[in-house]
């Protein structure tokens, strides 16, 4: 949330050239969304966020109801590739996962 | 009647019967086999054959020889993409509902989604051919008994079995599942949805049962997401920072 702000203000002080604000966008962090679906099982969702992320049993199991109330759950960020990775292996486990740029 | 999977010395077992375990074989091959219908769809020689529309159409088995006639659809896809990143043209999703949803938009933006799925989505189908293949092959022997490493690879397959049947059953929502459940347990005379709706039930069982007791011996790692998240702010992880209960 903080480095987003400060790249915004950094962008507007300096007036930067395109190349070197191309260069910080692909340093802006990204965000994987969990999103909800009638299919993948709890104890299965939980699983994979507890084996992949290594989170807590707590936190996965967290992370896994907000998916399942409120319709979908950032669980993971970073840079553009890591979020692109963790995207997949989300798809390779059947979740129903997107990327986005972390607000 | 099967028995549910149990964790042993070395992984996990479960006994199924011989219709139960080539009713599961079979139904691996057909997703396998929608998902190598995909690379027709997504095949990038397509594309860029299609400006003089001479794209001979006698596929030889070998992957595109060199030294053929005219501009090889392999090099013209290679040539767009050393013109530069932003020549990659982004691929459809599929048609197929199926395909879809095994396959998914990694994005909300169709545009986006597009490029992602340029990239990645070939890689992504192989890993899930590769998956099913596995549990084909662990399908194969009674009891069904799984070691600890390829029992991820096993669930991973009965959950696209399972997303595979929810897509032909039209399952989109609570009520669709309810909807299902209700056909799965309910008349006798069986069409094929409800027979559809019967082998879903069996198989979610059965992943339930696998992930049950692979959960069980997941080790506690209870400080890797306090230091993920420490420096992103989120607001939950950081009320109870240091301290998950153990």
């Amino acid at each position: 949330m903080s480095s987003a702000e400060g790249s915004t203000l950094s962008r507007e002080e300096t007036g930067l050239d395109s190349e070197f604000s191309q260069l910080l966008s692909a340093a802006r962090p990204y965000q994987v969304v969990v999103w909800n679906d009638p299919v993948n099982l709890m104890t299965y969702v939980s699983w994979v966020f507890r084996s992949y992320f290594g989170h807590s049993k707590s936190r996965a199991e967290k992370l896994m109801m907000q998916v399942h109330e409120e319709g979908r759950a950032v669980v993971s960020h970073g840079p553009r590739e890591k979020a692109e990775q963790d995207v997949t292996a989300m798809h390779q486990y059947g979740l129903q996962a997107t990327l986005e740029e972390a607000e | 009647m099967a028995t549910a999977f149990r964790a042993t010395t070395k992984g996990y077992r479960a006994d199924l019967e011989q219709h139960e375990r080539r009713l599961l074989s079979s139904l691996c091959a057909d997703v396998i086999q929608l998902l190598e219908s995909r690379e027709d769809e997504a095949d990038p020689a397509d594309e860029a054959a299609a400006p003089d529309g001479s794209a001979s159409p006698a596929g030889s088995g070998s992957p595109a020889g060199p030294g053929s006639a005219a501009e090889d659809p392999a090099f013209a896809h290679f040539r767009a993409e050393l013109a530069g990143l932003g020549g990659e043209e982004p691929l459809a999703p599929p048609e197929d509902d199926v395909l879809r949803r095994l396959l998914p938009d990694a994005s909300t933006d169709p545009e986006e989604a597009g490029h992602f799925r340029r990239l990645s989505e070939n890689s992504l189908r192989g890993a899930k051919i590769a998956d099913l293949r596995t549990a084909r092959m662990l399908l194969e022997s009674t009891p069904i008994s799984i070691d600890d490493d390829v029992a991820p690879v096993f669930g991973r397959a009965l959950n696209d079995l399972r997303l595979t049947l929810a897509s032909r059953l039209q399952l989109h929502s609570a009520e669709d599942a309810e909807r299902v459940h209700d056909l799965a347990v309910g008349s006798s005379a069986k069409d094929t949805d409800a027979f559809m709706a019967e082998i879903y039930t069996f198989i979610t069982w059965l992943q339930e049962t696998l992930f049950s007791a692979m959960t069980e011996f997941l080790p506690e790692r209870g400080t890797a997401d306090d230091d993920e998240n420490a420096d992103e702010a989120d607001p939950d992880a950081s009320g109870g920072a240091g301290t998950s209960a153990p």
